[in-house]
């Protein structure tokens, strides 16, 4: 556990004033790395006696790039949005007490001031458990993991017996965080009733569904709190050698999960007779070029063998798995909550969550909404809390629609069933999954038709093509939201969708093409009006589609500025300066240059 | 030996075999078409599907557990069967008419197992080669016609009027005008004087490739 001294030395640092600058895939994008070099540039310059500290992301995306300033003395406080112009004025001030500008600190001295990091929505609902460290310390520092209690667990871990650790993770009901929700405890005792001198754990960090990086963002900010879960389940299961298979897209996240491996091999975390006991284990960092279908268990151990299909299930990769041996695969999240159970305990871990599905769950919220990020919350918190209390609703001026739970292989929830409590079973039974945890909010600017048709083209570029109803199917399946876009599909075409759709679904091979048709269907029945519309009116209620929309110039609006006829690309508008312009359908290819160029609106959509 | 039950039929087989075997055991069939006994066994057609205990599996691949009540016909079974086997025809371009393999081809044993599909009568059709109506340059409409009838007529010698209707696919017409009548150089007349035995029945496109033949001639 986290003792007041520790958090104060990790705060603060040595020299009692510390910079934190995230220096993370997301954070760098944000134009951190300037930030950082900004920092340094100020701090040499001004003489100030302060540590600038490279730490990971906390997840807060919509205010990147972000620095936190803590000086002994002074509650640490959150700088948002940060601009390089601004920095020499934010540590100025600072440094002389004056916290007005800050987004938030971390904790409270008096009254008055910026707000408390408990008091503002986007921490509020949150409960940092396994993403505590996150923004906290520096993810290439082995030393401020083990302040923090890191390894901790590991040390409790070898003084059991490994029937023991098994049990530890039965009473905590940990389930399995990529999707499925597999209890964790299972997947590890029939690995560990294997008769077998070769066994191996791996750790399943591809991820790859579009709108999802709370993997990505837990090992690039916390690599070693994965890593130390690989080596308890390597211990539990009686492995020799574990895995970390990363996509080799995410460099960051690869680079760092190997420094920990050597960092943790140095200090003899890894290797013979670990914490002098006789447990020998050692860990690979495996870089693969993603593939979608890689989350899938069986196709990740083949793609590690040299080739890239799943396999039918069973024999079970816990019986059956890598090189024909007994393997656990477990996800990064997962592998982090086994870190967190052995250093703070169960009690601390079941006291969130359902009765069914304890614990917290990572969940990405992106797309239209204000304030987009990775948010920890207990399972079972209602998708209202996630979608309009942390995320801040959506975007002034428009409505949230659906939301998309569980990226391309999950379902459109829509926005009156908001009230739903996320759990595994809960979003089955609505036509959803807990997949990773990506929820892609989507508004009333969008066309339900066409998301259906963005997420059936994913899975239909990402299918492997090993069984039939997948690799033909969803060709067919996207071909036909093709024509239903288009405005040339018939009633009919509704129908045979839901049961091809339905068909895919159960005689699938993989999980792939088991939750593929899931976009189509899940819209479909929650917003078949819309599918009819584009049949039967043949127009798009969003104004999506473009071969269903027309460009039109209302008169009344419209002054003959010729800014509309000038950025149109195929010469479709016609008129002369101060007469009511006009388009030419039968040349018009639809491109919406002209909506975006009048300065008076006088150009609409029909 | 594990004891399981086929459509309610118990029998006995060795633990571990695919339950295609239980099911041939207890007597029954299901349709399969890229399992090959002990030499391929993926699983990727997905045709063989059977129900264990409420799940769908490929009966193929899927090994036997002690208990297990197998279904191997239900309304649901069949959709997903005729489904599959749908797609997998959605992905073939039929030329029966020069296919080496229309004596032993596994998609026709199907599609009449499954009573699904259309082939033309040159898939039941003895005659190949230099022997073809059409290579004789009869106007036989077998290419365009559906199978079902044995062939009778141009196993006899008689070219084929196409009494058993069309086959709905445009690709096929195109194919066969192309692969056969233009290259065999049938007479275009003859063969519009053919089809107009049973013209009122033709769609538009097919009328429509048939009198550009005529023309072209």
């Amino acid at each position: 556990m986290l003792t007041q001294t520790s958090l104060n030395r990790i705060l603060y640092g040595s020299r009692g004033f510390r910079i934190r600058v995230p220096i993370s895939s997301c954070t760098l994008a944000a134009g951190a790395g300037e930030v950082y070099r900004k920092v340094i540039k100020v701090v040499e310059e001004h003489g100030v006696d302060a540590e600038v500290y490279r730490v990971g992301c906390t997840g807060l995306c919509f205010m990147d790039p972000w620095i936190e300033l803590a000086r002994e003395g002074l509650p640490p406080a959150i700088y948002g949005n940060v601009k390089t112009e601004q920095i020499e004025h934010i540590i100025k001030n600072y440094s002389e007490g004056d916290l007005s500008e800050a987004t938030a600190v971390r904790f409270k001295t008096g009254s008055g001031g910026p707000p408390a990091l408990e008091e503002v929505d986007f921490w509020r609902y949150q409960v940092r458990y396994v993403s505590r460290n996150c923004g906290l310390v520096d993810p290439e520092s082995i030393y401020d993991y083990i302040e923090t209690g890191g390894y901790l667990g590991l040390k409790k871990a070898l003084y059991m017996k490994q029937e023991e650790v098994i049990e530890v993770i039965k009473t905590s009901g940990l389930r399995g965080r990529g999707g499925a929700g597999f209890p964790t405890w299972l997947k590890w005792k029939i690995a560990y009733e294997q008769k077998n001198d070769v066994k191996y754990v791996i750790c399943n960090g591809d991820e790859g569904d579009p709108g999802a990086f709370m993997n990505r963002l837990l090992a690039e900010s916390d690599p070693h709190r994965v890593l130390e879960g690989l080596i308890i389940a390597g211990y539990a299961v009686g492995a020799t050698r574990g895995i970390i298979f990363v996509r080799a897209e995410k460099p960051l996240m690869a680079d760092r999960l190997e420094k920990a491996v050597e960092d943790a091999r140095k200090l003899g975390f890894l290797g013979k007779n670990i914490l002098s006991s006789n447990f020998n284990f050692d860990v690979e960092v495996y870089r693969s070029a993603g593939a979608f279908v890689c989350g899938e268990e069986t196709a990740l151990i083949a793609a590690i063998e040299g080739r890239s299909r799943p396999r039918q299930r069973p024999p079970y990769p816990a019986t059956h798995g890598l090189w024909g041996r007994p393997t656990v695969i477990n996800n990064v999240e997962t592998l982090a909550h086994v870190a967190t159970i052995f250093q703070t305990g169960v009690e601390e871990f079941v006291k969130h969550g359902t009765e069914k599905s304890r614990g917290t769950k990572m969940f990405c919220v992106t797309g239209a909404v204000k304030r987009t990020g990775v948010y920890e919350v207990p399972i079972g918190t209602k998708i209202k809390t996630l979608v309009f209390d942390l995320a801040g609703g959506s975007i002034e001026g428009r409505k949230v629609k659906a939301v998309q739970i569980g990226g391309p292989s999950g379902g459109c929830i829509p926005a009156e069933l908001m009230d739903l409590e996320m759990d595994y079973e809960s979003l089955q039974s609505y036509g959803a999954i807990m997949g990773s945890g990506g929820l892609v909010v989507i508004d009333d600017s969008n066309c339900m038709v066409d998301v259906a048709k963005f997420f059936t083209s994913f899975t239909l570029a990402e299918s492997c093509g090993k069984c039939l109803p997948c690799r033909v199917g969803m060709r067919h399946l996207s071909d036909l939201l093709e024509r239903l876009t288009s405005g040339e599909a018939s009633l009919e075409d509704i129908e045979v969708a839901q049961e091809l759709g339905e068909s895919i679904a159960r005689s699938s091979l993989c999980a792939l093409g088991g939750t593929a048709p899931n976009p189509i269907l899940s819209t479909l029945r929650y917003f078949k009006d819309e599918y009819v519309e584009h049949v039967v009116n043949r127009r798009c209620p969003a104004k999506v589609c473009a071969k269903l929309v027309k460009y039109s110039v209302d008169p009344a609006l419209c002054r003959g500025c010729t800014q509309c006829a000038r950025v149109c690309q195929v010469g479709a508008i016609s008129g002369s300066p101060g007469e009511v312009h006009r388009i030419n359908y039968d040349i018009c290819i639809k491109c919406g240059q002209c909506l975006i160029a009048c300065p008076f609106g006088a150009i609409k959509k029909v | 030996m594990v004891k399981v039950y086929v459509n309610g039929v118990e029998v006995e087989v060795p633990p571990g075999v695919p339950i295609i075997e239980a099911v041939e055991k207890a007597g029954y069939r299901v349709p399969v078409l890229c399992y090959l006994n002990d030499f391929f066994s993926e699983a990727t057609c997905r045709l063989c599907v059977v129900l264990v205990n409420g799940r769908v599996v490929p009966a193929c691949k899927f090994p036997v557990s002690d208990g297990a009540k197998i279904v191997t016909e239900s309304r649901e079974l069949d959709t997903y069967r005729r489904m599959n086997f749908q797609l997998l025809l959605s992905t073939h371009r039929i030329k029966c008419w020069s296919c080496l393999r229309k004596t032993s081809c596994s998609l026709l044993d199907l599609s009449k197992q499954l009573n699904l599909g259309e082939f033309p009568v040159c898939s039941e059709c003895p005659l190949t080669g230099d022997d073809c109506l059409v290579a004789k340059g009869e106007p036989c409409l077998g290419p365009l016609t559906a199978a079902g009838c044995s062939a009778e007529c141009t196993r006899n010698g008689v070219p084929c009027l196409g009494c058993r209707g069309y086959i709905e696919d445009p690709e096929l017409w195109r194919d066969s005008m192309r692969d056969l009548y233009e290259k065999h150089g049938v007479d275009g007349e003859k063969l519009e004087a053919a089809a107009k035995f049973f013209w009122s029945f033709l769609p538009g496109e097919l009328k429509k490739i048939i009198s550009e033949v005529s023309r072209d001639k």
